[in-house]
């Protein structure tokens, strides 16, 4: 049988944990950037280093392998880890201060330089790659569904989702415009200041042509309705995996136990 | 006839149409700073058009939502959600007193905004990254560090002259892109009226 249009927008997810309410991922999404900071408090070895923060990022691949996305994250990931790398490197071996650790030539690394690499790259890494876990195992569609059913105003969530078409389509059409530029004459390679040049013809009829096309845009959603007071009516479900109690449960539980961990520590 | 103004008037139809256009023209002239392997970011634009000509709380909406959305691809953008909200917020209060009328007003508008979106950002590059980004400015910030300059002076330096020439462009664009926007579209915008000719 022939689905119909509404059967074919809803999202049915295999993966218990991909396919978890949005409102649990940010929670497990805040509990763990708690648990960062309390990881982060705790010092080890004679240098001080914040170490812990390395074992707790493991979290996050196991977490993107069980909900199924792994290489979905991985892509995610490299532009975050290029971030963190570079961060560790340039603070390892440009703070001075403290006993030089290591010396690699010309370059030292210090005491001091090596507790804030470690401290604010692996920062970087989980809390970014939480991040990474959740928006590549969730569909735009199941955010905004989730803001609005969480009391959002209905125009918000659609300027959250028309962003993101938008995006995709000015996309589209600034390579046209560059591709019609270019068949014009105007060039796109050579020195900075050349180069500079093109981007004012590329970007100018791309901006005019969106605002005038929103403009129209205004006249079609007014006709629709969008602008009445009434109960809107959704297209779009969303779907419970069946097992949010569980994973808040154990996220909670994982959040106390590190804390108890931590005030213990502090008294003892 | 004067009446009482209020921020929900300022999201109006067609500035909330408005702010994904601004979100996208954030995005695609990053794309297209890079593709033109400019020495730039030029990503602030949309955010700066919006405030021109919607004021401040657009312009603020768009700033954020640009971060939020480039945040979902790379999560390092989180951290810089408020200078993109102040950058859009500062661009719109200044058009809405008329800061943009005339070009010698409009530098000044443009060295005011440079000079807000480096003091916030400073504390957030600072203490979150350590003062070093991994963006291209980025190795002049780590050589100046390197060379045993302050942290904070070496950031301001570097990234202040960037970020002001970054500024003056995206500014130039903006209104350039108003300027040929045809006057009966302008009316429709909260502060459209100060670029129409009269």
């Amino acid at each position: 049988m022939e689905k119909t249009y509404t059967e074919k927008i809803q999202i049915h997810k295999k993966n218990k944990l991909a396919g978890l309410y949005p409102s649990v991922k940010a929670l497990v999404v805040l509990l763990y950037a708690i648990c960062c900071f309390i990881l982060s408090t705790v010092k080890l070895t004679e240098y001080e280093l914040a170490l812990l923060l390395i074992p707790w990022f493991l979290v996050i691949p196991v977490l993107c392998a069980a909900s199924g996305a792994f290489n979905k994250c991985l892509k995610a990931f490299r532009a975050v880890s290029i971030v963190a790398l570079v961060i560790f490197l340039a603070q390892s071996l440009l703070i001075p201060g403290g006993e030089t650790v290591l010396k690699l030539g010309f370059l030292k690394v210090r005491e001091q330089g090596l507790r804030t690499a470690i401290t604010l790259s692996f920062m970087v890494m989980d809390i970014a790659g939480i991040f990474v876990w959740m928006f590549q195992t969730t569909e735009n569609k199941e955010f905004s569904r989730a803001l609005e059913n969480s009391g959002m105003n209905y125009k918000a969530t659609y300027v959250f989702i028309s962003t993101l078409q938008m995006i995709e389509i000015l996309g589209k059409n600034s390579k046209t415009i560059m591709n019609a530029q270019r068949a014009r004459g105007v060039e796109t390679e050579g020195n900075v200041i050349v180069r500079m040049k093109a981007f004012f013809p590329s970007l100018v009829p791309l901006v005019l042509g969106a605002v005038i096309s929103s403009e129209e845009r205004v006249l079609t959603l007014e006709a629709r309705g969008f602008d009445v007071a009434c109960e809107k009516t959704h297209l779009f479900n969303l779907e419970k995996s069946g097992i949010e109690k569980q994973v808040t449960f154990i996220a909670v539980l994982i959040t106390i136990v590190l804390l108890v961990w931590r005030i213990y520590l502090w008294i003892a | 006839m004067e009446k009482k103004h209020s921020i929900k008037d300022d999201f109006n139809m067609l500035a909330l149409l408005i702010i994904p256009v601004a979100v996208a023209v954030n995005f695609v002239g990053g794309q297209l700073a890079s593709l033109l392997k400019l020495p730039m970011y030029l990503d602030t634009i949309g955010t700066i058009f919006a405030g021109m000509l919607c004021g401040p709380w657009v312009g603020a909406v768009a700033g954020g939502l640009t971060n939020v959305v480039t945040g979902i691809a790379n999560p390092v953008n989180f951290a810089f959600i408020p200078v993109n909200i102040i950058a859009g917020l500062v661009v719109g209060g200044l058009a809405v007193h008329n800061m943009f009328e005339n070009w010698w007003k409009a530098f000044i508008s443009t060295i005011i905004m440079a000079v807000i979106s480096i003091i916030v950002s400073a504390p957030i590059v600072v203490l979150v990254f350590g003062g070093v980004t991994g963006g291209g400015t980025s190795l002049i910030t780590a050589a100046a560090m390197a060379a045993g300059a302050n942290i904070w002076a070496a950031f301001f330096g570097t990234e202040g002259i960037f970020t002001v020439l970054d500024r003056i462009i995206s500014c130039v664009i903006s209104y350039l892109v108003i300027k040929v926007i045809p006057p009966r579209t302008l009316v429709k915008f909260r502060c459209g009226s100060c670029y129409i000719k009269k």
